[in-house]
């Protein structure tokens, strides 16, 4: 496997365009964010048939694919983070296109803060300091799930699967059955395989490269 | 004499041999997707929503489909049903202004039970659209239904790729379960913990293959001179190898025709004459009378 220079020393950021390295979009990413995508429908659909409620989950590691691909693939793996689950909906039953549709601006979230948060605050995807894992839970696992279970829970109440009242409670599961398996699942992943991410062509410093 | 095949499985799922519906172009098998899927939107009338779902049952038999495969999807429609029903139970808004029924000795809310009820077959039938679809359909079907109707190269691309890697992903899954199942684990004896720690291990490889494959699949494709315009790096136009080997027939535009003007029709009767509401429901009238409010 081809591998790009690692900014691995201690001080130095991993988003730091190192001198004389050139960075542009390439055909890597586009087929990065594709097997992103497949990787998606695959966690995606297995979380939801593995405990089947349907459209509110108890237990959708999804959300940890869709920041741990913005964390580490940028734009690209917003994008797949937004739509794979249309597909992984499909496939598993839990959610009709249009719901799905209705879903794709909390998709976008899901997954560009954990992005966003990550670049802005120079935090490390390896997860070395508190700082790091300070951003990863408050940013990319707490703050998504929020906005994300808010948004949601709106879209259930557009489409009468749920009544008003049930919002707050359904929020408040929403909120809790997607950032458990988000903080186990997407923890593990970015300790683990982000050193990994790191050494390789697909990794994306800015937003597009 | 071996037994006939009758069916196949495909990356995604798994597919009839031999259907009725593969004499219909792909496109028009999409147009049946988006049609099943969104015209449900504009229906509230239980009975209309419930006739989808026996329309998609028919179609799905009539297809070929062996029937015990949706068999997967009865836990989900049985958990949606048990949690909207409960929810609507629990919390149904102001109780002041909804009216109240005994049943069971239980004291329930008429407004908020009756449309749960109508969601729920709602949402049902936008999913017997979906089940329908990737019942009938593979990947390369989705891939030649999306280039007929001129999606762009590159996104097209990338959907193929996308829906290829699942198959391709699942199967790695699958080696790496059985893998693991041959080195004595024992999957029935763990704890829903131990299992969920399980299902986050299995993510490692995946992405280590992913990375890989990415390196190799871009390789791939800068070496037969694809860029990311997805114009030919030596210029002129990309030939369309896919989108040449299916026609749309008379039978196709006759469905798609039919399709279209049943949805504009009920597009137009709910906004233009508020058509297909709940109210003109022969089941709310029977409901309210079983109930007896």
């Amino acid at each position: 496997m081809a591998t790009a220079p690692e900014s691995a020393a201690v001080g130095v950021s991993v988003w730091e365009v190192e001198p004389g390295e050139r960075r542009k979009p390439g055909i890597v990413h586009v087929v990065m964010m594709a097997l992103f995508i497949g990787i998606g429908i695959v966690v995606g659909t297995l979380g939801s048939l593995a405990i089947p409620i349907g459209f509110v989950s108890l237990f959708w590691p999804g959300q940890a694919v869709q920041a741990l691909g913005g964390i580490w693939f940028g734009a690209w793996g917003v994008i797949a983070g937004m739509f794979f689950p249309f597909i992984s909906n499909a496939l598993s039953g839990s959610a009709p296109i249009p719901v799905s549709a209705a879903y794709l601006p909390a998709n976008f979230l899901q997954g560009f803060l954990a992005a966003a948060g990550f670049r802005w605050l120079k935090a490390d995807p390896r997860l070395r300091t508190w700082r790091d894992w300070a951003v990863w839970v408050v940013i990319g696992v707490l703050l998504a799930n929020f906005l994300g279970a808010f948004w949601g829970t709106y879209v259930l109440t557009w489409f009468g699967l749920i009544t008003e009242a049930a919002r707050p409670t359904a929020l408040f599961g929403w909120f809790i059955g997607n950032s458990v398996p988000s903080l186990i699942f997407g923890s593990i992943l970015l300790k683990y395989v982000s050193p990994m991410i790191l050494r390789s062509k697909t990794f994306v410093k800015g937003w597009l490269a | 004499m071996p037994k006939a095949e009758i069916a196949k499985k495909t990356l995604l799922g798994v597919v009839p041999v031999d259907s009725p519906f593969y004499r219909f172009h792909p496109a028009t098998r999409l147009m049946l997707l988006v049609f099943l899927s969104v015209t449900p939107l504009f229906v509230d009338l239980p009975e209309i929503n419930l006739a989808l779902i026996a329309v998609a049952l028919f179609l799905l038999r009539w297809g070929k489909v062996q029937l015990g495969q949706i068999k997967r999807y009865l836990p989900l429609l049985f958990t949606v049903a048990l949690f909207m029903f409960t929810v609507a139970y629990l919390a149904p808004g102001d109780r002041a202004m909804l009216t109240p029924f005994k049943l069971l000795g239980l004291t329930f809310y008429l407004e908020p039970i009756w449309w749960a009820f109508v969601s729920y077959c709602r949402l049902i039938a936008m999913l017997f659209g979906a089940i329908l679809y990737f019942s009938t359909n593979r990947e390369r079907d989705l891939l030649v239904a999306l280039r007929t109707i001129r999606l762009p190269f590159a996104a097209s691309y990338v959907l193929a790729l996308s829906l290829r890697s699942a198959g391709m992903f699942m199967e790695d899954f699958a080696t790496i379960r059985e893998a693991q199942q041959a080195r004595g684990l024992d999957l029935e004896s763990m704890s829903i913990a131990d299992k969920v720690k399980l299902y986050t291990m299995y993510a490692v490889p995946l992405f280590a293959v992913a990375l890989r494959r990415a390196d190799e699949i871009s390789n791939a494709l800068f070496a037969r001179g694809y860029t990311l315009s997805a114009r030919p790096a030596t210029g002129g136009k990309r030939s369309d190898y896919l989108r040449k080997q299916y026609r749309l027939l008379a039978r196709d535009w006759v469905a798609i025709a039919a399709m279209g003007l049943v949805f504009g029709a009920v597009v137009a009767l709910r906004i233009g004459w508020g058509a297909f509401t709940d109210d003109a429901s022969l089941l709310k009238a029977l409901f309210r009378w079983g109930v007896g409010v």
